[in-house]
């Protein structure tokens, strides 16, 4: 990844993608490293309700409440590729991503037709 | 064969085109200030041409849907806001069209109205989850087309043809120009439904789109929404030619499709009542996909009609748990007809919210490569934004000084 990224414009808020292509969440907030006078470097993505909090005052707060509070750190050398989405390279149950979907799906696939 | 495969997706679209806001603002505006407000509509619809042609383009260059490009661009804080307010005002149509279907089969049926929105309820749920999507959509279009009876009744009515031209031009001829820029601010509101453009670039990207898919996106939209819109023009002659000179101001859909009994009978009455029924069904399966399409872009959870259901569960409920809130809220009694006009006004304030960030992404180079705005595209990106920041503004003043259209 030698190709400079912006940050602000092609990493927050987009679209995650597992290394199948599935949905598995927004990068909610990045985690940076380096104090004063030092370099910078992304260590994580941060993802899920919990990080929704701090991000938008009362309603962001409400947000994080109704979602769970969960939060996943996703480590920066999990990402595979930054295109207009930012593609990981595992599956997103090795990171324990898009645990909400499959926590419904037990019960969505005893409705009749739900596979079809 | 490819040609064939365009058109019959173009005449979805024309039947897709009228939903329950361009059905009440249109004949409305027509019973009340005659052809006068003709120009207004070209305006909107060339507007919703503008903006579909463009969220087609990023979602089939950057894969990206609306509700991509807003969290993108507004983030979190904001992004949220321009959330909820497109939750609000969708559940609101959601619930007008749902009450429209209520209406239409009871008028079909002459069973009562209560039974008839648990019938509409029901029938959603089962179509959208047996049939495939390409079916869903294209039945629903062509029954909507059965709303050409407008145009042949709005010929029938014999308007007089010189004031219909005179429509097309911008001009102002009444003793209350409040109302009249009230109805001007409805009959765009309804044209630029933002559901339409959630719900057409999530169809974009489901259907992996790609740049050789330019071409088809242009036509959909311009035809599509072209010919659509001539729908609009004939439902407002109607109610110009019919109401405003009998002095009727139409409150319910069923005096809608009376405008076409008269002219034309018995059969114009069940193919405008059938037309509707199809146009307005489609609708609400539109905006009840659109209210799940949102949450789920814009919480990056898995989506898509597309989809089997277990591979886009949280998308499933919300799409679940809509149509159930709906289908309570047109229980309490609601009139579908005033919703709608409140819903409408609602969508114009969440206007700008949809269309900012769709126009930022479209001129970002980093995504859409050789396929950004072009010059034309950018103008009339920019005028319109203007339009819609004037209408966002001065909708809900305008509703509360016309007394929601009444004086």
């Amino acid at each position: 990844m030698s190709k400079s990224v912006d940050l602000g414009l092609n990493v927050f808020d987009h679209q995650l993608l597992d290394s199948e292509d599935r949905r598995c969440g927004k990068v909610d907030d990045l985690e940076l490293e380096g104090g004063p006078g030092e370099e910078f470097e992304v260590v994580a993505i941060l993802c899920g309700p919990g990080v929704w909090r701090g991000r938008a005052g009362v309603l962001g707060r409400i947000a994080a409440w109704l979602g769970g509070g969960g939060r996943v750190r996703v480590p920066w050398s999990e990402v595979a590729e930054i295109h207009s989405h930012v593609q990981l390279g595992k599956r997103a149950e090795e990171l324990a991503l898009g645990s909400g979907d499959d926590r419904l799906r037990p019960y969505i696939e005893k409705i009749p037709g739900s596979d079809h | 064969m490819k040609i064939f495969q365009v058109a019959l997706g173009i005449l979805a679209a024309i039947g897709g085109f009228v939903d329950i806001g361009d059905l009440v603002f249109n004949v409305a505006a027509g019973a009340t200030f005659g052809y006068q407000l003709l120009w207004v509509v070209v305006i909107g619809v060339v507007g919703i041409i503008v903006y579909s042609e463009m969220c087609g383009r990023v979602a089939a260059v950057s894969g990206k849907a609306v509700f991509d490009a807003v969290r993108e661009r507004l983030g979190f804080k904001v992004g949220l806001v321009a959330l909820i307010s497109a939750q609000v005002v969708n559940l609101m149509t959601l619930t007008a069209e749902i009450g429209g279907v209520a209406i239409c089969l009871q008028l079909l049926s002459g069973l009562s109205y209560r039974w008839m929105i648990l019938v509409a309820g029901v029938a959603f749920a089962i179509v959208v989850w047996v049939t495939p999507f390409e079916w869903v959509e294209r039945v629903f279009g062509y029954g909507g087309l059965c709303m050409l009876v407008f145009a042949v009744a709005a010929v029938k009515l014999h308007p007089s043809w010189g004031a219909v031209a005179h429509g097309f031009v911008p001009h102002m001829d009444t003793q209350s120009p409040l109302l009249y820029a009230y109805f001007a601010i409805g009959l765009l509101g309804a044209a630029m439904t933002p559901y339409e453009v959630y719900f057409y670039s999530s169809g974009g990207v489901e259907e992996r789109w790609g740049p050789k898919d330019l071409g088809l996106n242009r036509v959909n939209a311009q035809i599509g929404y072209g010919l659509g819109g001539f729908l609009s023009f004939s439902l407002m002659i109607v109610g110009g030619a019919l109401f405003l000179e009998k002095g009727v101001q139409p409150e319910f859909l069923g005096s809608i499709a009376l405008g076409v009994e008269v002219p034309l009978g018995q059969i114009g009455l069940l193919l405008a009542l059938v037309g509707i029924l199809f146009a307005v069904g489609g609708a609400s399966i539109d905006t009840l996909f659109s209210g799940a399409y949102n949450l789920a872009q814009f919480l990056g959870w898995e989506w898509g009609r597309y989809r089997h259901p277990r591979g886009a569960p949280r998308f499933t409920v919300t799409w679940l748990v809509l149509l159930v809130l709906a289908l309570g809220a047109v229980m309490t009694g609601v009139d579908p007809v005033q919703l709608t006009e409140y819903a409408v006004i609602f969508s114009a304030v969440a206007l700008p919210l949809t269309y900012i960030p769709i126009f930022l992404v479209a001129n970002d180079r980093s995504y859409m490569r050789e396929y950004t705005n072009g010059r034309l595209g950018n103008v009339l990106g920019l005028v319109y934004l203007v339009v819609i920041m004037v209408i966002a503004l001065t909708a809900v003043p305008l509703m509360i000084l016309t007394n929601v259209g009444q004086n």
